[in-house]
C-alpha cells in the first residue's frame, strides 16, 4: 500500500468517525428534546387544569356581580360603588393574574413549537445517515454526509425562531398604554 | 349604552375584557379573530373596537386597516390590546390608524380609564 493510499484510508476513517459522532450527538439531542417536549406538555396540562378551575370560580363571581349591578340601576352611583366597589376590586385583581395564566400558556405553546420544529429537523438529519455509503473508503462521501446533516440541523436552528412566536414583551412595558 | 367590539383569539382574554367592560356598564360583542371582527363590525355599528394583534385568519393591524377603509369606521376609536410592545409595532399600529396601544396583561382600571377617554 502506498503512502498516499494509507493517508486516504486514514482520512476516510476519520471522516467516518466524525459522521458517527454527529449521528450520536443528533440522536442524544433528539432524545433530550423528547423529554423536554413531554415535560412542557405536562406543565401545560397542569396549568390548563388550574386555569380552568380558576376561570370557573371567576366566571361565577363575575356573572353575579355584573347581574347584581344591573339589578341595582336605580341605586345612586355612590351607593353602588360602596356596595360593589370592593368586590370588583378583588375581581379586577384576579382578572389581571388570570391573564398571566393565559400568557404563560401561550408561551409554553411557543416553546413546544420550537422543540417540535427542532426535533423534526434532527430526525430529518438522522435520516440522511441511514443510506449505506457506496464507497466507504472515500473520505469525501463521509464529509458530504456530515455536511448535509449539519446543514439540516443549522436550518432547524434558524427556523425555530422564525416559526415560533411567543408572547414576549419586557416586564416594564406590561400594562403600558400609548394613545396616538 | 355604548357598544364595544372585543377581538381576541384567546377565549380567556375575551372573557376578561368583556367582564371588565360589562362591569362598567358597556355592551360587549366578541369576535375570535380579525376576519370575524370585521364581519361583526360591519353587521353592527360599534362605538369602540379593542383588538389583539397576533390572531389566525386576520391579524389586528389588518383589521384596523380594513375598518379604516369603511366609511362608518373612519373615526371610531380602535385600540390594540396585545403582548407586542416594540416601538416598531406601535409605529405600524399608528400608521394603520389605531387610536392607541395597550400591552397585556392589562390592568382593568387602566383599561376602563382609556376606554372612557377615547369614547369621550
Amino acid at each position: 500500500m502506498t503512502r498516499q493510499q494509507t493517508m486516504s484510508t486514514r482520512d476516510a476513517k476519520d471522516a467516518e468517525q466524525a459522521a458517527d459522532l454527529l449521528v450520536t450527538v443528533a440522536t442524544t439531542l433528539n432524545e433530550r428534546l423528547a423529554v423536554t417536549a413531554d415535560e412542557l406538555a405536562r406543565s401545560q396540562a397542569l396549568l390548563r387544569e388550574a386555569s380552568d378551575e380558576l376561570m370557573t370560580a371567576f366566571r361565577g363571581a363575575a356573572d353575579r356581580i355584573v347581574a347584581a349591578q344591573r339589578g341595582a340601576d336605580a341605586i345612586a352611583d355612590a351607593e353602588r360603588t360602596a356596595e360593589y366597589g370592593p368586590v370588583l376590586d378583588h375581581l379586577y385583581r384576579a382578572c389581571q393574574h388570570l391573564q398571566s395564566h393565559d400568557l404563560v400558556n401561550q408561551l409554553i405553546d411557543a416553546q413546544k413549537l420550537r422543540v417540535d420544529k427542532m426535533r423534526e429537523k434532527l430526525l430529518q438529519a438522522l435520516s440522511l445517515a441511514t443510506p449505506p455509503i457506496s464507497h466507504p473508503g472515500h473520505a469525501e462521501q463521509w464529509i458530504e454526509r456530515s455536511r448535509a446533516m449539519l446543514d439540516c440541523i443549522i436550518a432547524g436552528i434558524q427556523q425555530i425562531d422564525q416559526d415560533a412566536h411567543g408572547p414576549l414583551g419586557d416586564k416594564q412595558r406590561r400594562g403600558s398604554v400609548d394613545l396616538f | 349604552m355604548k357598544t364595544i367590539l372585543a377581538v381576541d383569539d384567546s377565549a380567556t382574554m375575551r372573557e376578561m375584557v368583556t367582564f371588565v367592560l360589562e362591569s362598567a356598564g358597556y355592551r360587549v360583542i366578541e369576535a375570535e379573530d380579525g376576519a370575524q371582527g370585521l364581519d361583526r363590525a360591519t353587521a353592527t355599528n360599534v362605538d369602540l373596537v379593542i383588538t389583539d394583534q397576533n390572531m389566525p385568519n386576520m391579524d389586528g393591524l389588518t383589521l384596523v386597516r380594513s375598518l379604516r377603509e369603511l366609511r362608518d369606521y373612519k373615526s371610531v376609536p380602535i385600540l390594540l390590546l396585545t403582548t407586542e410592545s416594540s416601538d416598531a409595532m406601535k409605529a405600524q399600529g399608528r400608521a394603520a390608524g389605531a387610536t392607541g396601544w395597550l400591552v397585556k396583561p392589562f390592568d382593568p382600571a387602566t383599561l376602563l380609564e382609556v376606554v372612557q377617554k377615547v369614547l369621550r
